[in-house]
């Protein structure tokens, strides 16, 4: 026939609508009506009628409803408890079967969750936050919204005034509470200073909050002026065993009376040691009047409890009035003050000047990422490793379907074996998150504020999580096998059971390799600079040096009466030691223009030669010669080079401090790393008091350390019993400056544990997938005389190219990422990446991968070809 | 009176009586269009049909394929019982009303 077909297009749209809703009898029709018109017009007007007959029946109720019948699926009403208990069944069955995979990917699936489940345990405790407090549902926090035009921003704190303010004029207010931050008093306990944190707060902070008052009345505890309400902890360190309450504390802020303990904070936005009075704030500051300030908010919290008869709204719209009067005392900007719930005041997507800890979101959602980006490659291996044991369960498959599972049952099941799974690994993964979790909560600020335990929220929060992970992983094994034919089952052959592997399973397989690499590098990277930093000459003598703290002794007299002991070659006293921060900082000037910032120590006689520092050039003048008007400094090879920078018309040698002192540069020293490693290499002078001293440092030869040490600490108590003689040696006191390479040394441990075990559990699923594939194959070759080399030839050759290329993309890219950039952060004076490093773990990783490559290739090769062959 | 018959499906069920056991699609289609001269589209004809059986008005089976379609088989409507109590009850109202009006009934020009 001469006519044209109906366009394609139109039916293969129609085709994609129809979702596989059955369109026989229509589309019969509209080609037979085609054909009608074609034959009777023209093959372009019967097009055109087919269009509009197409878009008639998209848009048509007929189609709908067929869609609707062909979504039924039994799946929904003939599920019975008997066949999910066979699901059950089978599944165990299945798990016990095969001993090996299921641990694999119980592994797998653990490790990957671990941080994800950390980071869950802490969004869910962040989330949780301020759910205890009885009077929640009525408290709100007094938020300040400001629009400077160009930025606007939303702080926690509010103007100091509106406290009063509300508290004054508003009548539906029960109660007001004031909370100024900033409160961080110093107590002199017994010679050392112990540093707290706190809140100078109103009395009604134990009317808001349901916080426990463990003794001290809840009333009035914050009343008086000058009065302190400690935290357990906080009182533990004070008073032991005492009981704290009516005890004076000397502080820099004058004498508190201590009128409450409270239990320790849990749960809470809030995070202070000590609380004191808010009037304690009013009478400390003269220049503000608080009560009219409606300029300053900056550390200003104010927290409001409602009338139990007033709504949310009564008070956003009496606060929306108060803005407005607010808004008179800024014509530049535009103030809007908000309120925010008690429970919800954290976490916040962004706020600045929070009060607290201020749980923000984005942080968290960026932990959460990194914990997904550890569980995806677990979850794509667990998805291989199914795939690759399709052959075993495929006749299972089958006979299910011949016997009359529809697709739906067969999703099913896979969907609850995984879920099952899933929970399995949960269990495993909370083994490892455990213990992750307090060396984690350790290192974070103020985490022992989370409660983290294991309480009902917890545990539905981390099941959840188990259940939706084993139902979107499950997923894609269920729609492979609820796709296979079974015809083509029962006859033995998978139709998807290709030898290849895709190319997306290869490129998983070398990122996974990739990261392991990039990660057991950084671990060697950091070793190397950790046995770097401890070795390195810094210039100075670090060997056989002992450090006592002066703390408050004499020190004049100790240096004399210590050095007297015939172990002590030499003795002198710094400000601060070698090796470590420098904490005093100061601003000179060379030409009485230009001030650059500095940083100084100060030192005791006999420090430079001691210390064996290296002097480049001297004057002959010694430090010690400084009189009134010129003070004689050493100083390093940097403040030389930053003097150069400015133009000095005078003396190069000579400087002014920020006091006004002026100095005078006798000793220059070389090659002097008086700061660790990590830092920029300052300006430094050293200037000489004893007075200003914090250490005493002695240069000791002994054969018995030990008794050395103890006949020191008896003169020193000889000298004031009341100061604790607390000895180090300056190399250990190094090595602890350097906690953070070991605290990143560990991290990196972990991460490229994890991530090397789940690489080669990618790799093991995917060496089985193709070898199992290739059983037949791998058994008429060993019949036709291949000798178990050239079989392992075969079956490893894919995978060496894939590790190769994964090395060759690793090494690269470590090199930039730990040369240049990682450490030059981390460690500015380290030595970089080490050619040994890197070559160990390409072999390590090799060695790892071929063991597992090895291990599947040789199962195959060792089997009888007779046993593989018969299997038809 | 069981369910409500609008215009359209009063005329759809009537024509399916008409054709007897050749109802389908495009048949019915052409009757339609030919007997009242309007132009129907198979989306609006179809889903006049399944709502007609939903309402269990009609009934449907698919005949054998044919040639002339691709191999495509037709669906053929057969009134059921209920559709001709409706249609009925339909043409009696309309009885009723024109005997006890004094309209004249016109044959169409």
């Amino acid at each position: 026939m001469p006519f044209n077909s109906p366009p394609k297009l139109a039916l293969k749209i129609l085709k994609w609508f129809s979702d596989g809703a059955d369109l026989e009898d229509i589309i019969g029709d509209m080609e037979e009506m085609y054909f009608d018109q074609a034959e009777s017009k023209s093959s372009f007007v019967a097009g055109l009628l087919f269009w509009r007959h197409t878009f008639s029946v998209i848009t048509s109720y007929a189609l709908r409803k067929r869609k609707r019948n062909a979504s039924y699926s039994p799946f929904f009403y003939q599920n019975s408890i008997t066949m999910i208990k066979n699901y059950f069944k089978i599944a165990i069955r299945n798990f016990s079967k095969h001993k090996f995979f299921t641990s694999l990917n119980i592994i797998g699936l653990a490790l990957g969750m671990s941080v994800s489940l950390l980071a869950l345990s802490i969004s869910v405790a962040i989330y949780r936050s301020d759910d205890f407090h009885e009077k929640k549902d009525r408290v709100y926090q007094i938020n300040t919204y400001v629009d400077k035009g160009d930025e606007d921003r939303t702080f926690g704190s509010t103007y100091h005034a509106v406290g009063y303010h509300i508290k004054e004029r508003f009548p539906f207010v029960e109660d007001v509470l004031k909370i100024k931050s900033g409160f961080r008093p110093t107590v002199d306990h017994f010679g050392n200073n112990i540093g707290f944190h706190g809140y100078f707060s109103d009395e009604s902070f134990f009317n808001l909050f349901s916080f426990n008052l463990v003794e001290g009345d809840p009333g009035t505890a914050l009343e008086k002026p000058f009065s302190i309400v400690l935290t357990q902890s906080a009182a533990n360190k004070l008073y032991r065993d005492d009981n704290p309450i009516g005890k004076t504390l000397e502080t820099d802020y004058g004498s508190f009376t201590v009128t409450g303990v409270m239990a320790d904070l849990k749960q809470t936005h809030l995070y202070f040691e000590v609380l004191t009075s808010f009037s304690t704030y009013e009478q400390l500051q003269d220049k503000l009047d608080l009560k009219n300030d409606w300029v300053n908010f900056r550390s200003n919290y104010v927290y409001v409890l409602l009338n139990e008869s007033t709504s949310e709204s009564t008070f956003d719209r009496s606060l929306s009035q108060m803005s407005q009067f607010v808004n008179s005392f800024h014509p530049e900007k535009t103030v809007e003050l908000e309120i925010v719930a008690l429970d919800e005041v954290v976490p916040r997507w962004n706020i600045s000047d929070a009060i607290g800890i201020g749980w923000d979101v984005p942080s968290m959602l960026l932990f959460m990422f990194i914990g997904l980006l550890v569980l995806l490659p677990a979850i794509f291996n667990y998805i291989n490793l199914s795939l690759a044991r399709a052959i075993k369960r495929a006749k299972e498959v089958g006979i299910r379907k011949v016997v009359g599972a529809e697709k739906g049952h067969i999703r099913a099941q896979f969907i609850v074996e995984t879920m099952l799974l899933a929970l399995f690994a949960l269990a495993g993964g909370v083994m490892i998150f455990v213990p992750m979790k307090e060396q984690f909560l350790d290192v974070v600020i103020a985490a022992e504020v989370l409660d983290t335990s294991f309480n009902f929220n917890q545990v539905t929060a981390l099941i959840v999580f188990a259940l939706t992970l084993g139902l979107l992983t499950g997923y894609f094994p269920a729609k492979f096998f609820s796709r296979l034919n079974p015809l083509l089952i029962m006859k033995g052959s998978i139709s998807q059971g290709k030898v290849s592997i895709s190319g997306l399973k290869k490129g998983l397989v070398v990122f996974q390799f990739f990261l392991s690499l990039v990660f057991i590098i950084g671990i060697a990277t950091m070793a190397r600079q950790y046995s770097y930093v401890l070795s390195a000459n810094l210039g100075f003598e670090k060997e056989n040096v002992l450090t006592v703290p002066f703390e408050g002794i004499d020190k004049q007299v100790a240096l004399n009466e210590l050095g007297k002991h015939p172990d002590v070659n030499s003795i002198t006293a710094a400000s601060s030691l070698p090796g470590v921060m420098v904490s005093e900082v100061n601003m000179a000037t060379s030409n009485d223009i230009d001030t650059f910032q500095i940083n100084q120590v100060f030192i005791g006689d006999q420090f430079v030669d001691m210390m064996k520092m290296r002097l480049k050039w001297e004057d002959g003048v010694s430090i010690e010669q400084s009189n009134n008007s010129l003070e004689m400094v050493i100083v390093n090879q940097e403040f030389l080079d930053q003097v150069r920078v400015f133009n000095t018309q005078k003396d190069s040698l000579l400087f002014t401090l920020e006091s006004g002192k002026k100095c005078r540069v006798v000793g220059i020293l070389e090659d002097l790393y008086f700061e660790p490693l990590s830092e920029v290499v300052t300006p430094l002078i050293f200037r000489h008091s004893l007075d200003k001293s914090n250490h005493a440092l002695l240069s000791i030869k002994s054969d018995n350390v030990k008794q050395t040490i103890g006949e020191l600490e008896m003169i020193w108590s000889d000298i004031n019993q009341d100061v604790k003689f607390q000895s180090a040696f300056l190399d250990d006191e190094i090595a602890d400056a350097y906690y953070f390479l070991e605290v990143q040394m560990k991290f990196f441990t972990y991460l490229s544990v994890l991530a090397i075990t789940i690489s080669c559990l990618g790799l093991l699923g995917m060496v089985s997938y193709s070898t199992e594939n290739r059983i037949k194959e791998i058994a008429i070759r060993k019949i036709l005389g291949a000798s178990p080399k050239n079989l392992y030839y075969l079956l490893t050759k894919d995978f060496a190219y894939l590790i190769l290329l994964s090395a060759l993309i690793a090494i690269p890219f470590s090199y930039f990422f730990y040369d240049k950039l990682f450490l030059y952060f981390l460690i500015r004076h380290g030595l970089g990446l080490g050619v040994l490093e890197v070559v160990c773990g390409i072999l390590f990783l090799f060695l790892v991968g071929f063991i597992s490559i090895y291990w599947q290739a040789s199962r195959v090769t060792r089997e009888n070809p007779a046993g593989n062959l018969r299997y038809e | 009176m069981k369910g409500f018959i609008g215009e359209f499906e009063e005329l759809v069920l009537l024509t399916i009586a008409n054709m007897a056991k050749s109802a389908y699609g495009v048949a019915i289609l052409n009757d339609i269009s030919a007997r009242t001269n309007r132009k129907l589209s198979i989306g609006a004809l179809h889903s006049t049909l399944t709502r007609l059986e939903e309402k269990g008005y009609i009934t449907s089976y698919l005949g054998e394929p044919t040639q002339e379609r691709g191999g495509r088989r037709k669906r053929y409507f057969e009134l059921t019982s209920e559709a001709i109590q409706a249609l009925s009850d339909m043409k009696a109202l309309r009885d009723e009303l024109w005997a006890g009006s004094n309209l004249q009934f016109l044959k169409s020009k």
